[in-house]
């Protein structure tokens, strides 16, 4: 429970950026609020005034009660609406802020810290800050702010006419404002924040059943996943079955209140009537006013409990925001020579403290327009090799210097500005094929356009899609095949013109014709660039090269000429 | 519009299914809006007594013990009809999971790509939750929403029926006017929706391919590109909801504008002796207890929008057709041996495309290896999901060792079977878990001992927590080749297959690592009968038999070495191979 301020101050810190909006959507709410209970009481108190002329036969002003009753009316339903908007544009503008800002903070976060968490988990939590938004501001702040005005204005009220109400009924209401939600939160905590972990669990035992259908079958493992599902289902609804009768309890004991209280106005009222020490129309007025204090007050017990589990949703969101990014970028990029070179010395790296050395004392120098490939079994450090140089991941010894300064002095942006990179597993976004080429450089014309497209050979390509350059290339580039995403990868590469090319396993998974079409295309990217082409199997793109590096166990085992490495595959072993 | 269209009538149907409940607690509601009308009208009864007869408490304490002990009772009527229909929604969306895994079951992996991609698989699994709030609060507030005013307003007539007139002339309007500013405005809503859900979707996008927007230098653009979309998004909202609301003003209006109207009139019949304070108080006091569900309801729409976007992609999944269905219903018992599998005369299309096999006819000897070749795309990896009974083929006949594979129990005939998919699913959970997959009993040693012979020992060491280290996804802190060998090592804890199929084992994988991965699945081959997908050529060399995929079927089939002299596709894809 101790941590359970943190993230509420967190998310109020972010909101401070509307909190105009959002007071004007409190103040409204307000207004609404104050013409709903003015208008029940001050109707309540005019009938019995009326009432009591026509029984006396005296005189009575009924034009000011009239015209307060349809003030109060004006206000209330105006104010309703103006409220509903003010709360929506605030929480719109809200939202719209968080997103970019979850987004801003996640960005260095890509991909060192990022690359443990599965996107159903990602997507989950990102939604839940929608809902902790909504919940925390429509469904506690606002109905808080305006339940404890229009309590404080009721006890003035009771105070000024019926002075020995006033406290009882205070009681009460601190009752159903403040003691039953302290309850429900409390009673409901445990349940709200399981029900938070365990429905992010079934989210992932769905996915599973669903995305791993194929394996599961094949393994024999589909009835065990299922029944998996169905107990955390059962457990979870058992759990959302308690905290909505806690709610309801809550909303029944508020409502237990709100009886209380008419009953305490009655008890006390009648005898001052009687002792004449009472207005009657203020009896009447007084406990139409209670109703409506209550109207406000019963939704409270249920919202909190609720609250620790929207807490933890939005802790979840912090959680993923405040994760160290896993480099410290210096604030200016010292002045690199240009076109750069690159030079490993002695680099070891390994991802957690106990881990063993993925690079273990790379030496490795790529000089300006050089044509180096490392070749390396699978597990060899190649990857890293690549996270390293991009500035993905921290370099524990040693050093990579980059254009003549080392990378510590150097902005990531500004290394990975020089580094075109084609990857073997690479994003292809949800947009057109104009968008995703325009990723690398948005400011490309036509014309570079098209010629980076005629040198990734992709002009066929584009000349069969139905829109062109326009056609969406569907979710993860579903919509075209493993050779064309290649091609489109490499003609983003193309565009984005940096001095150093770098080739991650460019052809794998590509049948050896489709490799071979793409070498060309590869061969065309490289021309001019220094080029540094990562690999497990060289076969077919040697002569993109002029010199191997073979990786062994996180270092460089020896470095020999392109023609000499070919000469030793040409006897029939192409590892070595 | 269409789909929303399917969506609200799949909703309707479904919903069905809980009208019994919602009956109870739409009976419950009723019952606590009678102990409200008795509330109000023993409060009006006191008050007036007060008031007019000058009745003292003592003359009071019957009707505020009645007033006393109706509240449980209000309370606990109002308890229980939300307890009966919380309960009966969450059997009902709890049923609607289940029957989303037995759909999926039906379409087979193959349909279920087909119906499904990605994106609409989240969009199912975060659906079946969306759907509570809608069964739960909304169905048993469109009863009560009915019910109650009708109840009220009955109530009311007898007391003043001019002002149960006022009340019953606006409250048809209520809705009249509702659906005359609501639906131009609900199918804008609608189109806000539909367009809050892209921007969930793009920005979901953004952050899958957050690496690759780094290594372009795009990030920041895009993070740019978020903060307008979102304000474009909250500008035509606003735009939107502004008439939207309209709505939503009309209600408060009309409810508002009665209840003054009923109070003067009321006060005005009073002060001419047309009417008891008693009855006009009761009046007064039920008057916005009769708009309230109705505003209760409007307050829920959005529960409805929530479950006609959730409803859409189930909708969709359920009336995919079952265009070539897994096997299923099968009885025959399957050979404990390895078995002879013959494939006669396949045509196979998937869905919304041409056949990719056609006239297929390919034998595979028990006990032994046969390796097949081809183009990406030619179908090989269809074959391997009709042998698994993933799919039905359209034409010609599976048999295991004589039987038609369509008789046998699938579920005892995928258990003989081990497969190496071309991308293996990474579950939720820890690296030891994935492997216990393939068998739960398998012991920690197990595992080592697998781990050491695919050549996954070196990543244990790597992973700070070894076995234990969770995996991502896409299996995130494992390489390409670590995910392949993840996929090897289950096909070795499956002791009891008779059957390989390999869809190209040795992918990601280098050469040395490639040969060693060969040489284990070749003992691992032994007395079984294996079908090999092979790029590399390197297993086709040692097969007992290779086979050419080309063109829906198979144009060569013999001894690796036989098709070499004989200078036919094979030959020319070897030649391919080893050319530099």
């Amino acid at each position: 429970m101790s941590a359970s301020p943190a993230p509420l101050r967190r998310l109020l810190g972010l909101l401070r950026a509307q909190q105009a909006w959002l007071w004007a959507g409190l103040a409204l709410a307000l207004l609404a609020a104050l013409g709903a209970a003015g208008l029940m009481a001050t109707s309540g108190g005019f009938i019995a005034a009326m009432a009591l002329a026509g029984a006396s036969g005296a005189a009575i002003n009924y034009f000011t009660p009239a015209a307060l009753i349809r003030g109060f009316a004006i206000l209330r339903s105006g104010g309703r609406y103006a409220e509903r908007l003010a709360t929506h544009e605030a929480t719109l503008r809200a939202l719209a802020d968080l997103r970019v800002w979850l987004f801003t903070r996640l960005i260095p976060l890509a991909p060192a810290r990022l690359a443990a968490l599965r996107s159903a988990e990602l997507f989950a939590r990102l939604r839940a800050d929608i809902d902790a938004l909504e919940h925390v501001y429509l469904a506690v702040l606002v109905p808080t702010g305006v339940a404890a005005v229009i309590t404080l204005l009721t006890f003035a009220v009771t105070l000024a006419t019926l002075p020995w109400a006033a406290l009882p009924l205070l009681a009460l209401a601190v009752l159903a404002g403040v003691a039953l939600p302290a309850w429900t939160r409390r009673r409901g905590a445990a349940d709200a924040v399981a029900t938070v972990n365990e429905a992010a669990q079934q989210r992932d035992l769905l996915m599973d059943a669903l995305r791993g259908h194929a394996d599961l079958l094949a393994l024999g493992a589909d009835g065990a996943l299922r029944r998996r599902i169905d107990a955390l289902t059962r457990q979870l609804d058992a759990r959302r079955a308690r905290l909505d009768r806690l709610q309801g309890l809550g909303q029944a004991a508020a409502g237990m209140a709100a009886q209380g209280a008419v009953l305490a106005l009655l008890l006390l009222g009648l005898p001052a009537l009687a002792a004449h020490a009472l207005a009657p129309p203020l009896l009447v007025m007084l406990v139409l006013l209670t109703l409506a204090l209550f109207e406000v007050l019963t939704p409270l017990p249920e919202a909190l409990a609720q609250w620790q589990g929207t807490l933890t949703a939005a802790g979840r969101v912090f959680a993923l925001a405040d994760m160290p990014p896993a480099i410290v970028e210096p604030a200016h990029s010292a002045p690199m020579t240009l076109p750069p070179a690159i030079r490993f010395e002695g680099v070891r790296l390994r991802y957690a403290d106990a881990a063993s050395w993925a690079l273990d004392g790379i030496d490795l120098e790529l000089a300006p327009g050089a044509r180096l490939a490392v070749v390396g079994p699978s597990g060899a450090g190649k990857s890293s090799l690549i996270g390293a140089l991009l500035k993905f991941h921290p370099v524990q010894q040693g050093r990579i210097a980059f254009g003549g300064q080392p990378l510590d002095a150097l902005r990531g942006e500004d290394v990975r500005a020089r580094i075109a990179v084609v990857a073997q597993r690479t994003h292809l976004f949800n947009r057109s094929l104009l968008d995703n080429l325009l990723l690398a450089r948005p400011d490309a014309d036509t014309a570079a356009i098209e010629r980076a497209v005629h040198r990734a050979r992709l002009d066929a390509f584009v000349a069969q899609l139905p829109q062109g350059y326009d056609t969406v290339l569907g979710e993860g580039g579903a919509r075209v095949s493993g050779g064309e995403a290649r091609r489109i990868v490499i003609a983003r590469a193309l565009l984005k013109d940096a001095p150093v090319l770098l080739l991650d396993e460019p052809t794998e998974g590509l049948d050896a014709i489709t490799a071979r079409d793409l070498c060309t295309a590869l061969a065309e990217a490289a021309r001019g660039r220094s080029l540094l082409l990562i690999t497990h199997r060289l076969a077919g793109l040697e002569h993109l090269v002029d010199e191997v590096a073979v990786l062994e166990a996180g270092c460089v085992a020896r470095r020999v000429p392109a023609s000499a490495y070919r000469a030793t595959l040409a006897q029939g072993d192409p590892a070595r | 519009m269409t789909q929303t269209h399917e969506a609200g009538a799949w909703l309707r149907r479904e919903g069905a299914a809980l009208r019994r409940p919602l009956r109870r607690a739409a009976a419950l509601s009723v019952l606590q809006a009678l102990a409200l009308v008795a509330q109000a009208w023993l409060l009006a009864w006191i008050l007036n007594a007060a008031l007019f007869a000058h009745a003292t408490l003592p003359a009071c304490v019957p009707a505020l013990l009645a007033l006393l002990l109706l509240a449980p009772l209000r309370l606990a009527a109002q308890l229980s009809a939300r307890r009966v229909a919380h309960a009966a929604a969450l059997g009902w969306s709890a049923a609607i999971r289940t029957r989303l895994l037995e759909r999926t079951r039906a379409l087979g992996p193959l349909g279920l790509r087909a119906a499904a991609s990605g994106e609409l698989i989240t969009r199912l699994v975060d659906g079946v939750d969306a759907l509570l709030p809608y069964a739960a609060r909304y169905l048993p507030q469109t009863l009560t929403a009915a019910l109650v005013p009708l109840l009220l307003v009955a109530a009311v007539f007898p007391a003043d029926w001019i002002s149960g007139l006022i009340l019953l002339f606006t409250a048809p309007l209520i809705p009249l006017f509702m659906s005359l500013v609501g639906s131009a405005a609900e199918r804008a809503s609608r189109q806000r929706y539909a367009e809050l859900s892209r921007l969930g979707a793009a920005f979901i996008d953004a952050l899958s391919g957050l690496t690759t927007l780094r290594e372009l230098g795009a990030a920041e653009g895009v993070a740019a590109q978020l903060a307008d979309d979102g304000e474009g998004y909250r500008r035509a909202t606003m735009q939107v909801l502004r008439v939207a609301f309209l709505s939503a003003l009309v209600l408060e209006f009309f409810a508002t504008v009665s209840i003054a109207v009923v109070a003067v009139l009321i006060g005005f019949r009073l002060l001419w002796h047309e009417l008891t304070f008693r009855d006009g108080l009761f009046v007064l006091l039920l008057a916005p207890e009769f708009y309230a569900p109705l505003r209760a309801l409007g307050a829920l729409r959005h529960a409805r929008m929530d479950a006609l976007a959730a409803a859409a992609p189930m909708a969709a999944l359920e009336q995919a057709p079952l265009h070539s269905p897994p096997l299923a219903g099968g009885t025959a018992p399957v050979p404990d041996a390895a078995p002879q599998v013959s494939l006669v005369g396949l045509r196979y299309a998937p869905v919304g495309r041409g056949p990719v096999l056609d006239g297929l006819d390919l034998e595979l000897p028990a006990g032994r290896v046969t390796v097949l070749v081809g183009a990406t795309g030619a179908g090989k990896s269809s074959l391997l999901n009709l042998l698994l009974g993933f799919a039905a083929p359209q034409h010609g006949h599976v048999r295991i060792d004589g039987a038609e594979l369509t008789t046998l129990d699938p579920d005892a005939w995928r258990a003989r079977i081990a497969w190496v998919p071309q991308q293996a699913h990474v579950f939720a959970g820890t690296l030891a878990d994935n492997l216990r997959l393939a068998r739960p009993q398998a012991e920690r040693a197990d595992l080592d001992a697998v781990a050491i012979e695919v050549g996954l020992a070196a990543a244990l060491t790597r992973l700070p927590r070894g076995w234990d280290t969770v995996l991502g996804e896409h299996g995130e802190g494992l390489s390409g080749g670590e995910l392949q060998r993840l996929a090897l090592a289950r096909v070795l804890l499956r002791r009891d297959a008779r059957v390989l199929l390999l869809d190209e084992p040795t992918a990601h994988l280098d050469a040395d690592s490639a040969r060693r991965i060969v040489e284990v699945l070749r003992a691992a081959a032994r007395g079984r009968t294996v079908l090999w997908i092979a790029h590399r050529l390197d297993a086709a060399l040692v097969a007992d038999r290779v086979a050419v995929l080309h063109g829906g079927r198979i144009v060569e089939c013999a001894p690796p070495a036989d098709l070499l002299r004989a200078g036919g596709a094979f030959a020319a894809l070897h030649a391919a191979e080893y050319a530099s």
